[in-house]
């Protein structure tokens, strides 16, 4: 693992960390709001809710890198060498079909928000719509907009001021996170292809719990 | 199933379709359309929010991929701030009150207020007046103080909450019969067929008849889509659309009658303000107005105003 | 036919070793493409609604936050010692204590193979060494970690409550009838096995032990009170304090800081190299420190691993279901099954086939999230109380969890007692028999799920 690799393993790290914990809080502080203060973070919930879409879409792509992502491995684990190594380009081909159809979804899904063009054509990318309506000044339900996102209103909305935070911020998670899946399919291909791995799936999640608790009950048998 | 060569028509909605005023609408509109146009147009139902919620499916609508919505009128305060109008505490004194102003050149207007954002509203589809329940008897304003109310997302209900006192809680509404009955939320406004539908009555101390507000659907479409469709193709469905409007708004009065009266049959109570008391509730939540006036505009509260004296 | 075609694909792809997320996204977008006329926009949408529209998800992340800090923070250990000063000096009494373990440690987590690895870890070696065979224990805890998503708090749950709205708290108080009812069972299962087998008992410690190993515990256990409490309340006391998807994450931080600050299993305060626990008057800094201390900041990223994964999953599913349902195929499959005249027999015969089958395949939640809208109309239209339907998914999910070839518990169960998968499929078959007998209990006999959320909270609501 090369240091560069492994400092934004870390940042990836944290990033999840961190996003769990701000949920967590958030939602804690809103239960003493109403329980204790009798009022209410009215903005808690939908924040909370954009937070884990994007720790879960964010950390998709972490998954792929770490080969975490679940899958079903009986049969694979009953093929030949050579044989899984095809399944495995296979198998790569598929999500990387996924993660490009979803891209170009994702980009069409938020390009509006942000007055910006989706793409012409209905599998395949073809150019950009000419002829579009923006909705750069569609907002979300309940959440303020924080003072240092104040720009965004000259940007997206034509200097008219927004009541709540426009959906081109939440969204944004869309098209970046399915670059990101992009990228590290590929990547994981490019790992298959060299023959340094054969599989895209951990077989089932808790497997590093797993493994360590098996050990020490190796150890304890052993005494 | 469609046939090929008709207009599909996807109609996304959240309520059930045979119980629900507005799922009831849906229905018959549904089965005009597919027995009248038939070979030129079919409209698919998705009720129960199988497809979209209602603030997904105005997103859907403005990609394109479903053709009818009914959310409620707040929904579309994102669009047009004039809107807030339908939420401003006591603006209409009953359902005719609405129904007049819905019908008069501003109301009208407001169906087209959004066709640079996207949407044609087609019609109002009328629930009815918002009655307000708590855990503890609301005669007077002060009675709702310090209590939780759980209202919609909207500015207007958390102001008008905040007005009387209370404080405004955001919840799912799947969430709002064991929030009320197990005491996370203390009340909550609705009307009177989803004050029974919804059975909120059985967990609550009481439900007042306040007719504070409205709860009014505006079934939307996708202005392209609308304009994109063959001149008698569009004639026919609009013609369809506004007969069915007024056969089931005609009959929304009545739903409301029924599931009142299946309230107080239930053994749910319903307290009457006098004079007084309904004065005093006006009093504490008009204050509300001033903040949205600019946001609804003073000629739209003027119509409605006259609306109310029209429908006395 | 459509529908026969869209789930050949999705099994087909995950057979070949693609992920379960991609399986069922890919099928679902190229369905989509072929058979429908929106767009690859929509689909984008539908992933991002998974979070947006299903606030009740949100309870998922938190519970799996509450168990990590629980598991990390030791709670289990005095759980287990908490049981055998209960039970443990019946004959089989260590395995008994094992099932009770599991029985409490599954009101604190939301998930079966976590409490496979909790409890098992350390009550397979305890069994082992007092001289139970490997498969009996093994067996053991393979089957009473499936309480895990019966007793609640249940992510299980949490997903139908998502699919078919309705109430979370109610799909909870369903389960604890059950879930009691299937520990019992298991132990007088063992119970009747040990007396034939003369398997050994061990001592009783006397009531001091069953006091002090409570006391140790209590903090663990008031976990659940803070649960069940904070969700429903003390009748003629306190009202409900939160919401179910609140309840989760005040359990998170809860656990944190009985963690972190009373057992003192993790974070600043912990045992270091001397092997001695600091006290927070000797480092009140600790209150600070802790909250980005490498221990917290392990737990927050191995929860947040599990959530991605799991989640991902399920976002995915809800792209199928989108799919399904634009097809308008439930409504085609409600019309098929009332025009052959299936009653409600017939109908929950073949909701068990499906489960027991899909079980082989699918991670539960996901399976769950794809089942339950099909099966949901008919269910309602035959007249099948939602919340008896969700708890007979549930434990048909368990059972799936102890089938070959792909069982959740089977794998971490050999992965935890060093053991074949095959090993533990033969030593989990004589507790299987008890938990399909427990399966047609509960199927066919409503009560047991609806009695208690019923009388808590008045009678079900059908309103689709
Ligand atoms: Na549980
Ligand atoms: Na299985």
């Amino acid at each position: 693992m090369t240091n560069s690799g492994s400092r934004i393993d870390h940042l990836e790290e944290n990033i999840i960390a961190l996003l769990l914990g701000i949920m967590t809080v958030l939602t804690f502080a809103n239960v003493v709001a109403r329980y204790v203060f009798v009022s209410n973070i009215f903005w808690a919930l939908e924040l909370t809710v954009f937070l884990f879409a994007w720790l879960v879409l964010l950390g998709a792509s972490y998954a792929v890198k770490k080969t975490a992502h679940l899958g079903v491995d009986a049969l694979v684990n009953m093929a030949s060498p050579e044989r899984r190594r095809t399944l495995a380009l296979v198998v790569t081909g598929c999500c990387i079909l996924y993660a490009a159809l979803l891209m170009k979804g994702a980009w069409d899904y938020w390009a509006p928000y942000a007055n910006l063009p989706p793409t012409e054509g209905r599998w395949f990318p073809m150019g950009f719509v000419e002829k579009f309506r923006g909705n750069g000044w569609y907002e979300t339900q309940d959440i303020p907009v924080p003072f240092f996102l104040r720009w965004l209103e000259d940007v997206f909305n034509g200097g008219a001021e927004y009541e709540k935070l426009p959906k081109v911020v939440p969204y944004l998670v869309m098209p970046l996170s399915m670059a990101l899946l992009l990228f590290r399919f590929v990547q994981a291909g490019a790992r298959v292809w060299r023959g340094e791995i054969d599989m895209m799936i951990v077989s089932h999640e808790a497997e590093d719990d797993v493994a360590e608790a098996g050990k020490a009950l190796a150890e304890e048998e052993g005494k | 199933a469609c046939d090929s060569g008709e207009v599909v028509i996807k109609f996304s909605h959240v309520t059930n379709t045979d119980k629900h005023p507005k799922g009831i609408a849906a229905s018959l509109l549904e089965q005009r359309v597919n027995d009248e146009m038939n070979g030129k147009a079919c409209m698919e139902v998705f009720p129960n929010s199988t497809l979209y919620n209602d603030n997904k499916v105005l997103e859907a609508m403005l990609q394109g991929d479903v053709q009818l919505a009914a959310p409620s009128l707040s929904k579309f305060e994102k669009f047009t701030k004039q809107f807030r109008i339908f939420d401003l505490p006591f603006m209409f004194n009953n359902i005719n009150a609405v129904e007049a102003f819905q019908a008069s050149d501003a109301g009208q207007a407001m169906l087209d207020s959004m066709q640079n954002r996207g949407l044609q509203g087609l019609a109002y589809w009328h629930n009815g007046m918002k009655q307000m329940s708590a855990n503890k008897p609301l005669l007077v304003p002060s009675d709702a103080n310090g209590l939780k109310f759980r209202v919609q997302s909207s500015d207007v209900l958390v102001a008008q909450m905040e007005a009387m006192g209370a404080s405004p809680q955001k919840m799912a509404f799947s969430e709002v019969y064991g929030g009320l009955q197990q005491g996370v939320v203390d009340g909550q406004e609705n009307t009177w067929s989803n004050i029974f539908g919804k059975k909120f009555f059985e967990v609550q101390d009481g439900t007042t008849e306040t007719d504070h507000g409205i709860l009014d659907y505006l079934l939307v479409t996708n202005v392209d889509w609308l304009n994109g469709l063959d001149a008698d193709v569009r004639d026919q469905f609009l013609t369809i659309v506004s007969e069915v409007t007024e056969t089931r708004n005609k009959e929304s009065t009545a739903v409301n009658a029924a599931a009142k009266q299946a309230v107080i049959d239930a053994g749910g109570v319903v307290r009457q303000l006098t004079a007084e008391q309904r004065a005093a509730w006006v009093d504490a939540m008009k204050p509300v107005w001033a903040k949205f006036e600019g946001d609804v505009g003073k000629a739209n509260i003027a119509a409605a105003q006259k609306a109310n004296k029209a429908s006395m | 036919m459509e529908l026969l075609l869209l789930f050949t694909m999705v099994i087909g792809l995950m057979l070949i070793g693609v992920p379960i997320a991609v399986s069922l996204g890919l099928s679902s977008i190229l369905f989509l493409l072929v058979f429908s006329d929106s767009s690859l926009a929509s689909v984008a949408q539908t992933l991002f609604e998974a979070f947006e529209g299903h606030s009740t998800l949100l309870a998922i992340p938190f519970f799996i936050l509450a168990s990590s800090f629980m598991s990390t923070g030791g709670v289990a250990k005095r759980i287990i010692r908490f049981s055998i000063a209960l039970v443990g000096h019946f004959r089989g009494g260590l395995a008994i204590a094992g099932v009770l373990a599991c029985m409490i440690f599954a009101a604190l987590s939301g998930s079966s193979p976590a409490t496979v690895v909790a409890i098992g870890s350390i009550v397979i070696a305890a069994m082992r060494q007092v001289g139970y065979t490997k498969e009996f224990a093994a067996g053991v805890i393979c089957n009473a970690g499936t309480l895990g998503i019966l007793i609640p708090p249940s992510i299980v749950m949490v997903v139908y409550a998502a699919a078919v709205e309705v109430s979370v708290g109610r799909m909870f108080l369903a389960g604890v009838i059950p879930g009691l009812l299937a520990g019992t069972m298991l132990m007088i299962g063992i119970y009747v096995m040990a007396r034939v087998k003369n398997m050994p008992s061990g001592e009783w410690k006397g009531w001091r032990e069953v006091y002090q190993s409570f006391s140790d515990a209590v903090w663990g256990l008031l976990l659940i009170a803070i649960i069940m409490i904070g969700i429903y309340g003390i009748p003629g006391i306190t009202g409900a304090i939160f919401t179910p998807t609140e309840a989760a994450a005040v359990a998170s931080i809860y656990a944190f800081i009985v963690a972190s600050f009373i057992y003192r299993d993790m974070g600043p305060l912990a045992a270091g190299e001397d092997g001695v626990k600091s006290s927070l008057l000797q480092r009140p800094q600790a209150l600070v420190t802790a909250l980005w201390h490498e221990d917290t900041r392990r737990t927050l990223f191995e929860a947040g691993k599990l959530v991605i994964t799991l989640m991902f999953v399920i976002a995915n599913a809800l792209l199928l279901k989108h799919v399904i349902t634009d097809e308008q195929l439930p409504q085609k499959i409600t019309e098929a099954m009332i025009s052959y005249g299936f009653g409600p027999v017939m109908f929950l015969i073949i909701v068990n086939i499906i489960l027991l089958i899909g079980g082989q395949f699918m991670e539960p939640s996901g399976l769950l999230v794809i089942v339950a809208p099909l099966v949901f109309p008919i269910a309602i239209e035959l007249g099948i109380d939602p919340i008896h339907l969700g708890i007979i998914m549930v434990v048909n999910m368990e059972i799936g969890m102890i089938t070959p070839p792909v069982g959740l518990n089977l794998f971490v169960t050999a992965g935890v007692a060093n053991m074949s998968m095959m090993g533990v499929v033969r030593a989990a078959l004589p507790f299987l028999a008890i938990m399909f007998v427990f399966l047609i209990m509960i199927t066919y006999i409503p009560a047991i799920s609806t009695i208690l959320p019923n009388a808590v909270m008045g009678p079900e609501i059908v309103t689709h």
